[in-house]
């Protein structure tokens, strides 16, 4: 077990690490914190729906250990909305305008990417967009109206919307 | 944030989040082999280990009343009973306190298993003397059919089902035909590969069991369970919350009674969630070879056609009865012919179990036809499109003999592809016929399914709240936003004033599943109708208070709320309802039904409701050194008859094309040395990810307005998935005349065809091909 002057920080907010060595990131989020945006679909790195970000970086918490975020700052789905009134910030708010999801099982995984993608370009081509997306699987929406979510967020963002 | 927000704000719970106090988990230990006998299972290891609550395996099984299920055969035990027929049938189910002990404890069963020669393929299930997988007949009637059709169960060793239909004198208008051309085409074996892995917690209270599942189809659960267990539906409650995807994956019977038998045994609430790996190994598409004989006369008009459809159910019958029924009864496309001999049968093998997915053998007959339909067309000289023109249904005009017209005009969908894909100056471009070309194709297939039924409940507080109650499953088309809409237009309210109450099966009414496209037009009509008996009493209610004839009144949502309007007078409705019932309110409670009439005269035993119609179009680019297929465009369309909400059809058919797509590019389930599935995982197993869409890809929903549901709509959930395959395999031969006959389109094979082979490889040795 780590011990008790282990953390991280949780969607801004400072939360203990006690988990055992060998235990990954999602079910620490799931279980100990109850955070179930972050979803397990194929617990192997593929699909993208456990998709958090790591230090603004995008990684599949079902194949990252949680001592590897000792330390550092995670983002999951539940801390993207405003934390005080939970209203959706531009990206959520493009992927409900577009209509970017239809099961949302692999909604946080694509708006959490969409969100690092954003950080890193502002106004994306339509085939960086592909690319970053190609991180993750939607077997939904054949990914058309995920992309045009992404289009919108960039100017959403571009725009200085809050 | 309310339902749609909790999407995007991970607050939605799926079955697989479901828990409950006191809660075990559950892990299955599966069959190595692809068919054995099991001689014995020692499981005292593993109940020795601590944290092991039981173990369930077949002994337990068989004391059931009835311990097997599957729709029309029931030949599957909810787990291996003397026998494994694929691998990753499960042969013990172990209970414990968390998952790590469970998964430790599997390790600890030792199963005694006398190795049989496993039935990989078609052919090796086909062949004299082969090893058969059932011994005994089983239960179950054959599906019910009219005028025309055959439906046979379990016909011959190793053959499921079989059904046909004929009309017309076949051989006579074969021989008398201009051009006779028999074409065979191999489809792949494909994974559902929906993201929210199998999933299901059961728990069981004063003898009234209680379960939370992925499954689509929770009255049809509670049938099933309520038979094998030999209880009343009533002690029995399905609960179905939001499904992580499904595509027919999530249908019909799956692990709820293997669930419940162990929430039995155990004496405290259980939960299953299988792996995406196991997900894979419960349930795929059919994979077959489809022999088609077709004639045309001198100008190119379709004749007769025979069909041989030769579909792999895999170990067990699952839905697969139904799937050879549609296939073969579809697979004449929507043309006009003379005659026509269809017969489809299901082979059992020892691999995956095989059932419905998104459009019941749909894409099956549609690939082998629409392909069949653009190879004769050149064969002859004539343009596929024109081919085409020649020969579509006219609207109105039976699909058959005693079914119901053609309610989509399928020439304005084909031409509405053309322009949008530029086919008609196809020959201007330079690569035209030097490895650049383009494909039409139009699928088909009924919708609403056949001889359906629902019923639904629309409720109306005094202050205008709407609560709409009905069982078709939210599994990402959304039913209930689209639910809602019908009973809003219906009643003159807001959207923003209804609800889609949870599904749990105690309180909602039933129908008979989240299938065949039926929810907006099957269900969704239930729910109007019940919406109309609201709006009837709360009219009625008004003009009792105000002293007036009901007709006189209409709703509307004013500035005070909801009001009766009478003439220029507006009367809000919430304190009329207060003033005289008074307390906490009141609620109007509205009923709806709807049953689709069985008709004998009909093949399938009821005029369908409605036609689904997809029209697609592709244009590709291919190296003819590498064999490389490059999707330049791909187009595809369908008919909603009224969109109830246009961006969810639109998504409905993006995403059903592109499993499509992935189907005839690179998704493909095999089998190594005929026995051992060799990519069934998430990371082996492709799917289409944003990277591969094609370089334009662009899906439109017409509104032809002839659709028999709310408004003039039809479902259309499945047809996007119909044409895609066929088109881009006529492309490839537009742009090469060379013909790709197997699925999926890969580089060799595309290769292979250049090369002037013929890729129509037996299923039987394709694996040992590859």
């Amino acid at each position: 077990m780590t011990g008790d002057g282990r953390g991280f920080t949780l969607n801004g907010k400072p939360a203990s690490l006690r988990a055992p060595d060998n235990a990954v990131l999602v079910d620490v989020l799931r279980e100990d914190h109850g955070l179930h945006g972050c979803r397990i679909g194929c617990d192997q790195a593929v699909c993208g729906a456990c998709t958090v970000l790591v230090d603004g970086t995008p990684m599949a918490a079902c194949s990252t250990f949680a001592f590897e975020v000792e330390g550092r700052s995670v983002l999951t789905i539940e801390g993207v909305a405003n934390a005080s009134d939970g209203a959706p910030d531009p990206i959520q708010r493009a992927f409900l305008e577009e209509r970017g999801f239809q099961c949302g099982y692999c909604t946080a995984g694509m708006i959490l990417t969409t969100r690092a993608l954003l950080e890193r370009d502002p106004d994306p081509t339509e085939a960086t967009i592909r690319a970053w997306l190609g991180a993750g699987v939607c077997r939904c929406t054949g990914y058309s109206a995920i992309i045009s979510a992404v289009h919108t967020a960039a100017r959403l963002l571009r725009q200085g919307s809050v | 944030m309310d339902g749609l927000n909790d999407k995007v704000g991970g607050g939605t719970r799926y079955a697989f989040d479901a828990a409950l106090p006191g809660m075990r988990h559950a892990k299955l230990l599966r069959s190595p082999h692809p068919h054995a006998r099991i001689l014995g299972i020692d499981a005292s290891h593993a109940l020795a280990l601590p944290g092991v609550v039981c173990v369930v395996t077949g002994e337990d099984a068989a004391r059931l009343p009835d311990p097997h299920h599957g729709f029309s055969v029931r030949d599957q035990p909810l787990i291996a009973i003397g026998k494994v027929r694929y691998v990753g049938d499960p042969v013990a189910a172990v209970v414990a306190m968390d998952e790590r002990t469970a998964l430790a404890a599997l390790e600890l069963i030792a199963v005694d298993y006398e190795v049989l020669e496993p039935v990989p393929t078609l052919d090796a299930a086909l062949a004299p003397g082969a090893p058969v997988l059932f011994d005994e007949p089983h239960p179950g009637a054959p599906l019910g059919v009219g005028a025309g059709s055959w439906s046979r169960n379990e016909p011959a060793p190793n053959v499921l089902y079989e059904y046909g239909y004929a009309r017309g004198e076949i051989d006579t208008d074969l021989a008398g035909a201009a051009h006779v051309f028999t074409d065979s085409f191999a489809i792949s074996r494909i994974s559902h590969y929906y993201l929210e892995p199998y999933s299901g917690v059961a728990r069981i209270e004063d003898g009234r069991i209680e379960l939370w599942t992925c499954n689509q189809d929770p009255f049809m659960i509670r049938a099933d369970i309520s038979r094998m267990f030999g209880l009343p539906v009533n002690d029995i409650c399905l609960h179905s919350p939001m499904i992580g995807g499904g595509f027919g994956g999530k249908s019909y019977c799956k692990l709820e009674p293997l669930i419940v038998l162990m929430a039995m045994k155990a004496r405290a609430p259980v939960r299953l969630a299988l792996t995406l790996d196991e997900s894979l190994l419960t349930l795929t598409k059919h994979a077959g070879v489809l022999t088609l004989t077709t004639g045309v006369d001198a100008e190119g008009r379709l004749i007769a056609r025979r069909s041989e459809l030769k579909l792999d159910g895999g170990a067990y019958a699952d839905a697969s009865a139904m799937v050879a029924l549609k296939a073969a009864y579809r697979v004449t496309g929507p043309y006009r012919w003379k005659s026509v001999f269809s017969r489809a049968s299901i082979i059992r093998t020892t691999t995956i179990p095989a059932g419905s997915y998104r459009g019941f053998g749909g894409t099956q007959a549609s690939y082998a036809s629409e392909c069949q339909i653009d190879m004769i067309a050149r064969r002859i000289g004539l343009d596929p499109y024109e081919m085409r023109r020649r020969n579509l249904l006219d609207v109105g005009e039976p699909f058959a003999p005693g079914d119901s017209g053609m309610d989509s005009d399928l020439r304005r969908g084909l031409d509405e592809v053309c322009r949008r894909l530029g086919y008609h100056e196809r020959s201007q471009h330079p690569g035209h016929r030097n490895g650049r070309g383009m494909g039409l194709a139009i699928g088909i297939k009924d919708g609403g399914g056949t001889g359906n039924h629902a019923q639904a409940t629309v409720t109306v507080s005094h202050t205008g709240a709407v609560t709409v109650s009905a069982a078709t499953t939210e599994i990402g088309q959304g039913a209930g936003s689209t639910l809602c809409r019908i009973a809003t237009r219906t009643l003159g309210l807001p959207l923003a004033n209804a609800r889609y109450a949870p599904i749990d099966t105690d309180r909602t009414p039933l129908n008979n599943g989240t299938h065949v496209s039926c929810g907006t037009t099957v269900t969704g009509t239930a729910v109007q109708r019940a919406a109309e008996d609201a709006r009837a009493q709360i009219l009625e209610f008004a003009a009792e208070q105000l002293q007036c004839p009901a007709a006189d009144l209409t709703l509307e949502e004013s500035g005070q709320g909801w009001a009766v309007r009478r003439g220029a007078d507006l009367h809000p409705l919430a304190p009329l309802i207060m003033s005289w019932f008074g307390g906490v309110g009141y609620v109007f409670i509205g009923r709806g039904g709807i049953k689709v009439p069985y008709d004998e005269r009909s093949p399938v035993r009821a005029r369908n409701l409605f036609w689904m119609p997809s029209w697609a179009g592709a244009e590709v680019e291919i190296d003819r050194e590498t064999g490389r297929l490059r999707v330049l465009q791909l187009i595809v369309g369908g008919d909603a008859g009224h969109a109830i909400d246009m961006a969810s059809c639109v998504g409905q058919i993006a995403g059903a094309a592109l499993q499509a797509y992935g189907l005839s590019l690179f998704e493909e389930l095999r089998y190594r040395d005929g026995a051992q599935p060799e990519n069934a995982d998430p990371r082996a197993y492709r799917v289409p990810m944003a990277s591969d869409l094609p370089d334009r890809f662009d899906c439109f929903v017409e509104e032809h307005g002839m659709g028999p549901g709310p408004f003039g709509a039809k479902g259309l959930g499945e047809s996007g998935m119909l044409a895609v395959t066929a088109a881009l395999a006529n492309a490839i031969e537009d742009a090469t005349g060379a013909r790709v006959t197997t699925t999926p389109f890969t580089g060799e094979r595309i290769l292979a065809a250049l090369d002037g082979l013929d890729t129509v490889v037996p299923m039987d040795q394709r694996s040992a091909a590859e």
